[in-house]
C-alpha cells in the first residue's frame, strides 16, 4: 500500500515535467523552430534547485513556505487522481471533492507567496488568478456534477466513466477550456513572457528564485498533467481497459491533450482580458449542457 | 456532574458577574470564564453522554411555568455559546481595558454577561412566553454591547439600525409564538408533529428568526452593526448571535411540521446568501466590513445545508438528508470558531493601528507576526481549505448536495444550482480572504500608522490562539466530534438516528492529518533548502522597478476590481474620477463609494416613500372644524350611497 503509493507518486514527479517541454516542441515545431529539447524543464529544476534565492527585503517565511505548501496540494492531489483500471492510491466517497479544494490550496499559497512582495505586478497577478479561478471553478464543479450524475457516484475512481457523443464532446470542450485558463495557457494567459502588464502566472512568480521557483514550475508541470488525466479520464472509457491498453490509451490521450495545448497556443493568440470571462463562462455553458445532457441520460 | 448543576453552575456564575464584576475587572473574568465553562460543560455532557436534561419550575414567572430543556440541537448552540462568551471576555480584558474605556468597560463587562444569560436561555426556554422574553433581553442586551462606543454617531446609527431590524423581526416572532399558543392551547413547546396545520407559521418564523441570522436580504442591520461594534462585541455578534437566528430556524423546522415549499425556499435563500454575501464582502475596504458580509455567506452555507435536509426529510431521503444537517450544524460551530479567530485578529490590527481600512495598511507581519500567522490560518479556514475545519463541514455540505444530484430525484434541480452556487461563493471567498489577508499583512506599510504597529498582550493572542487550535482539531479530527453531531441530528429528526460516523470521513480525516503534517514538513524542508543554498536579501525586483512608493502597491479596490466589475449591476458602486488635465495637473483623483445596496437602494427609499406619503395626508388634519364637518358628511354620503346600492336588487 505505501510502496503503491510511493511508486505512483514518484511516477507523477517524475513524468509531469515532460508536458511543457512537450508543448514547447510542438510551439516550435509549427513556428518553424528547433525550440529548446523536451526535457529543457528537468535541466531548469536541476539548477534552479542548486542556485541560491534572492528574498524581497518585504518577504515574510511564508514567502519560501507557500510554493512548498502548493506543491504537496497538487502531489496530494496526484495521488487522488486514478489511473485508469489502476485506481486511486487513496479513495473515498468525496474524494473528487478534496481534489478541487487541493488546486484552491495551491491557488491561495501561490497568490499568497506573489502578494509577499509588495509589488503592484504581483498584485495583479495575483487578483487575475483568484478572479478567473471563480469562473473555472464554477465549470470544474458543473462538470463533476455531470460526471456525477451520469454514473450517481461522488468518487473519483467510480465517477470516470465517460458519457458517450455529444455528452463526452461538451465535457471534452469544457474541461479542455478550465485546463487552459487554471494551467494559465494561451488564450488566457501567455507562459512565454512576465514583462507585460497581461500576464497571470508568470507575473506572480516574478520575485521568486532558486529553490522555491524550482519548486513551483514543477508544481505547475504537476498540475497541467493532472487536468491532462483528468480530461482523458473524463471522455474516455480508460478504467474499462485492460492494463496495457490503458496504458496505452491514456498515455496517448495525455499526449494528445498535451500536442493540443501546443497546437492552440501557436494558433492563438492571447485574448484581451475583457474577454477571458467570456471564454471561462462559454466552458462553464458547455459543462452545463454536459450535465443536462447527463441527466436525461440518466433517467431515461 | 450533571447538566442540570453545571447549568445552576453557568448562570450563577454569569450572574455574579453580571452584579458584582462591573467594577472589578480580575473577579468579573473569573466569574464570567467559569459560567462559560460551565455552560459548555453542560453541553457536552448532553451531547457526548447523558440523556436530554429537563427541568419545570414549580412556580410561574410571568404567568407561566419555566420549563427548560437542553437536548442534543440546544446544547448544540450552548457549547459555542460557552467557547465564544469565554474566549470573549479573556479578549475584552485587554482590548475593551478599563485605561482606555473607563467609562464604557464597566457596561461591556455588564451587558456581556447580560448577553451570555439572555441567550442560554433562549437556547433553554421550552415555552414560548418566556423564549419571547428571553429573546428580547438578548437583543436589548446585544444592542448595548454594540453600542459601547456611542459617541461616535456612526455607532450609534448602527445601534439603531441594529435595534430597528431587530424588532421588525421580533414582531413576527410575537405572531409566530402567539399563533401557535392559540391552535395548541400553551405557551409550551415540543414536538407538534401532528398538528398538520401550524405549517404555515413557518414563514413567520423563517422571517423573524432570519433577520437574526442575517440571511440575504434581511442582513441589512448586520454590516454596519458587526463593524462598528467593539471587536470582542463584533465576534461574539457574529460568531454566537446570529446563530440564535439560525437556531430558532433549526428548532422550529425539527420541532412542526413544515410547508411543502420550506426546503426549495430555505435551500434558495441560502445560496443567495451565500453568493451575494460574499460578492459584498470582496468589494468592501473596510476590514470588519468584510468580515461581516462574511458572515452572510456562511449563514447561507448553513441554510444551503439545512434547506437541504428540510428537502431530504419531505423526500424520504435520510443518508444525504443527515450529511447536509450534519455539514450545516457542523458549520455553525467551525463559523463560530474562525470568525470569533478574525474578528479578534481584525480587532488587534484595530487596536494596533487605528485604522480598519484595508488600502491604509500592509506589511503589518513584520511587527505583528502572531495576528498575521492566526489571520492566515483563518482565512485559510473561512475559504474551506482542507486540512482545516471549515472544509470538513463544507465537503458534508457538498457531499450531500452531491448525493442529492446523483439520486435524480426532484431534489436534484435544487442540490444542482445549490452546488454551482457555492462553489462560486468558495473561489469568491478565497479570492476575499487572499485580499484581506494579504493586503493588510504583506507588502510594505503604506500609512505611518501601519508601520508603527505593535503585537497585542498575552490577553489578545491567548484566545486567538485557543480558537486557532479548536480550528485546527476541529479539522483533523472530526471523528471526535462526530457522535455529538450524530446526537443533534437525531433531535432535528427522530429517525435519522445516530449512526456511526462515515467511513468516507474516516478516510479524510486520515487525508487531512497526513495532509498537515506534509504541509509543514515541505515548509520547513524547503526554508532549510533555501538557507543551504545561500540567500540574500534584496528590494522587490518589480521588472527593474525596484522599490517604489510604499502607495503604488495593489490596493483593495484594485485587487478586486475584475470580480467587483462583474458584480457592478448588484454593488452598483459610486465612483468618482477627476482626471489630471492640462499641461501642470493640480489635482487628480478617484474614490468609489460602496452603498448597502438593499438597504440604501430599497429599504431607505421605501421608508422616504412612506414619510412623504404621511406628510402629504397630514395636510388633511390642518384644525378648521368646518372641513371637519365637511369631512363627516362626505363620509356619512359615501356610506349611505355604499348601503343603498347593497339594497338594490
Amino acid at each position: 500500500m505505501i510502496l503503491e503509493i510511493l511508486l505512483r507518486l514518484v511516477l507523477w514527479l517524475l513524468l509531469a515535467p515532460l508536458l511543457p517541454g512537450i508543448i514547447n516542441k510542438v510551439k516550435a515545431w509549427v513556428a518553424g523552430r528547433r525550440g529548446p529539447p523536451v526535457l529543457q524543464l528537468y535541466y531548469d529544476l536541476a539548477r534552479l534547485w542548486r542556485k541560491s534565492a534572492v528574498l524581497s527585503t518585504l518577504a515574510s517565511p511564508a514567502f519560501v513556505a507557500g510554493p512548498a505548501v502548493a506543491w504537496v496540494a497538487l502531489a496530494g492531489a496526484a495521488l487522488l487522481m486514478p489511473l485508469g483500471p489502476a485506481g486511486g492510491a487513496v479513495s473515498f466517497r468525496g474524494d473528487v471533492l478534496l481534489l478541487v479544494y487541493l488546486f484552491a490550496v495551491a491557488r491561495f499559497c501561490t497568490a499568497w507567496a506573489a502578494l509577499e512582495t509588495g509589488s503592484a505586478f504581483e498584485g495583479m497577478g495575483a487578483a487575475r488568478e483568484v478572479s478567473y479561478a471563480v469562473l473555472a471553478e464554477v465549470a470544474l464543479i458543473t462538470a463533476v456534477l455531470s460526471l456525477s450524475v451520469q454514473t450517481g457516484s461522488v468518487t473519483l475512481v467510480t465517477m470516470l466513466a465517460p458519457a458517450t457523443g455529444a455528452g463526452a464532446v461538451l465535457l471534452a470542450g469544457g474541461l479542455f477550456a478550465v485546463l487552459l485558463a487554471e494551467n494559465c495557457r494561451v488564450p488566457f494567459d501567455d507562459p512565454n513572457t512576465h514583462l507585460e502588464l497581461t500576464m497571470i502566472h508568470e507575473v506572480m512568480v516574478l520575485d521568486h528564485s532558486g529553490p522555491p521557483f524550482a519548486v513551483i514550475l514543477h508544481g505547475a508541470s504537476l498540475k497541467l498533467m493532472l487536468f491532462a488525466v483528468l480530461l482523458s479520464q473524463a471522455v474516455l472509457p480508460v478504467a474499462e481497459l485492460t492494463p496495457a491498453a490503458a496504458t496505452i490509451v491514456l498515455a496517448g490521450a495525455v499526449l494528445a491533450v498535451t500536442v493540443g495545448v501546443g497546437l492552440v497556443e501557436s494558433l492563438l493568440a492571447r485574448f484581451a482580458f475583457r474577454r477571458v470571462p467570456l471564454l471561462l463562462t462559454t466552458a462553464f455553458l458547455l459543462c452545463l449542457f454536459a450535465l443536462l445532457l447527463a441527466w436525461k441520460g440518466g433517467a431515461a | 456532574m450533571t447538566p442540570g448543576l453545571l447549568l445552576a453552575l453557568a448562570a450563577g456564575g454569569l450572574l455574579a458577574g453580571l452584579i458584582f464584576g462591573p467594577g472589578r475587572p480580575r473577579v468579573w473574568l473569573a466569574l464570567t470564564l467559569t459560567g462559560n465553562a460551565a455552560a459548555l460543560g453542560a453541553a457536552l455532557l448532553v451531547l457526548f453522554h447523558g440523556a436530554d436534561w429537563t427541568w419545570r419550575g414549580g412556580w410561574p414567572v410571568a404567568g407561566e411555568l419555566p420549563w427548560l430543556r437542553l437536548d442534543g440541537i440546544s446544547a448544540w448552540f450552548l457549547a459555542l455559546l460557552g467557547v465564544g462568551g469565554g474566549a470573549g471576555a479573556v479578549y475584552a480584558q485587554e482590548y475593551w481595558a478599563d485605561a482606555h474605556h473607563p467609562d464604557s468597560a464597566p457596561r461591556s463587562r455588564r451587558w456581556w454577561n447580560a448577553m451570555g444569560l439572555s441567550m442560554g436561555l433562549v437556547l433553554l426556554s421550552s415555552n414560548g412566553l418566556h423564549f419571547l422574553i428571553a429573546w428580547e433581553l438578548f437583543a436589548v442586551s446585544s444592542y448595548f454591547l454594540v453600542t459601547l462606543d456611542r459617541e461616535r454617531k456612526e455607532v450609534r446609527a448602527a445601534g439603531w439600525l441594529y435595534l430597528a431590524a431587530s424588532h421588525a423581526g421580533t414582531l413576527c416572532l410575537f405572531g409566530f409564538f402567539a399563533l401557535l399558543a392559540v391552535r395548541t392551547g400553551s405557551w409550551e413547546l415540543g414536538p407538534l408533529h401532528d398538528h398538520a396545520d401550524l405549517a404555515p407559521l413557518f414563514w413567520l418564523a423563517l422571517f423573524g428568526f432570519g433577520v437574526k441570522a442575517g440571511l440575504f436580504p434581511l442582513h441589512l442591520w448586520l454590516p454596519s452593526a458587526h463593524a462598528n461594534a467593539p471587536s470582542h462585541v463584533s465576534a461574539l455578534m457574529s460568531g454566537v448571535a446570529i446563530k440564535m437566528g439560525i437556531y430558532g430556524i433549526v428548532r422550529f423546522s425539527g420541532w412542526l411540521p413544515v410547508p411543502a415549499a420550506a426546503g426549495w425556499v430555505v435551500i434558495s435563500l441560502g445560496a443567495v446568501s451565500a453568493l451575494v454575501g460574499i460578492t459584498f464582502a470582496l468589494a468592501q475596504n473596510d476590514l470588519k466590513r468584510l468580515l461581516a458580509y462574511c458572515s452572510v455567506e456562511n449563514v447561507g452555507i448553513i441554510m444551503v445545508g439545512l434547506g437541504g435536509a428540510l428537502l431530504g426529510a419531505r423526500h424520504g431521503e435520510a443518508p444525504w438528508g443527515r450529511l447536509l444537517l450534519a455539514g450545516a450544524l457542523l458549520h455553525i460551530w467551525n463559523h463560530g470558531l474562525f470568525k470569533s479567530l478574525l474578528f479578534y485578529s481584525a480587532g488587534s490590527v484595530l487596536h494596533a493601528t487605528g485604522t480598519r481600512e484595508i488600502s491604509r495598511l500592509g506589511g503589518l507581519w513584520r511587527a505583528m507576526p502572531w495576528t498575521a500567522a492566526l489571520f492566515a490560518l483563518g482565512a485559510a479556514a473561512v475559504s474551506g481549505l482542507p486540512p482545516l475545519n471549515g472544509f470538513v463541514s463544507e465537503w458534508l455540505v457538498y457531499l450531500g448536495l452531491l448525493d442529492a444530484a446523483a439520486g435524480h430525484g426532484r431534489p436534484a434541480w435544487a442540490a444542482m444550482p445549490a452546488a454551482i452556487m457555492l462553489a462560486m461563493a468558495g473561489a469568491l471567498a478565497l479570492a476575499g480572504f487572499l485580499k484581506a489577508g494579504a493586503l493588510v499583512f504583506l507588502g510594505a506599510p503604506r500609512t505611518p500608522a501601519a508601520t508603527h504597529a505593535h503585537e497585542g498582550g498575552r490577553l489578545l493572542r491567548g484566545p486567538m490562539l485557543a480558537l486557532a487550535g479548536a480550528c485546527v482539531a476541529a479539522g483533523l479530527a472530526p471523528l471526535l466530534l462526530w457522535p455529538a453531531v450524530a446526537r443533534a441530528v437525531a433531535a432535528w429528526h427522530p429517525a435519522w438516528t445516530a449512526g456511526p460516523a462515515p467511513a468516507a470521513l474516516t478516510t479524510l480525516s486520515l487525508a487531512q492529518v497526513v495532509l498537515a503534517v506534509l504541509f509543514l514538513a515541505a515548509g520547513v524542508a524547503l526554508w532549510r533548502r533555501v538557507r543551504a543554498c545561500g540567500l540574500r536579501r534584496a528590494p522587490t525586483w518589480d521588472c527593474g522597478f525596484a522599490a517604489p512608493t510604499a502607495r503604488m502597491q495593489y490596493t483593495g479596490g484594485s485587487f478586486a476590481g475584475i470580480t467587483t466589475g462583474w458584480f457592478s449591476w448588484l454593488l452598483l458602486p459610486e465612483r468618482l474620477l477627476r482626471r489630471p488635465r492640462g499641461p501642470f495637473p493640480a489635482q487628480a483623483g478617484r474614490s468609489e463609494y460602496l452603498p448597502e445596496t438593499v438597504l440604501e437602494r430599497i429599504v431607505v427609499p421605501a421608508g422616504e416613500a412612506v414619510m412623504r406619503a404621511s406628510t402629504a395626508a397630514r395636510r388633511l388634519q390642518h384644525g378648521r372644524l368646518q372641513f371637519y364637518i365637511v369631512y363627516l358628511a362626505g363620509g356619512l354620503i359615501v356610506l349611505a350611497l355604499l348601503v343603498w346600492l347593497e339594497g338594490m336588487p
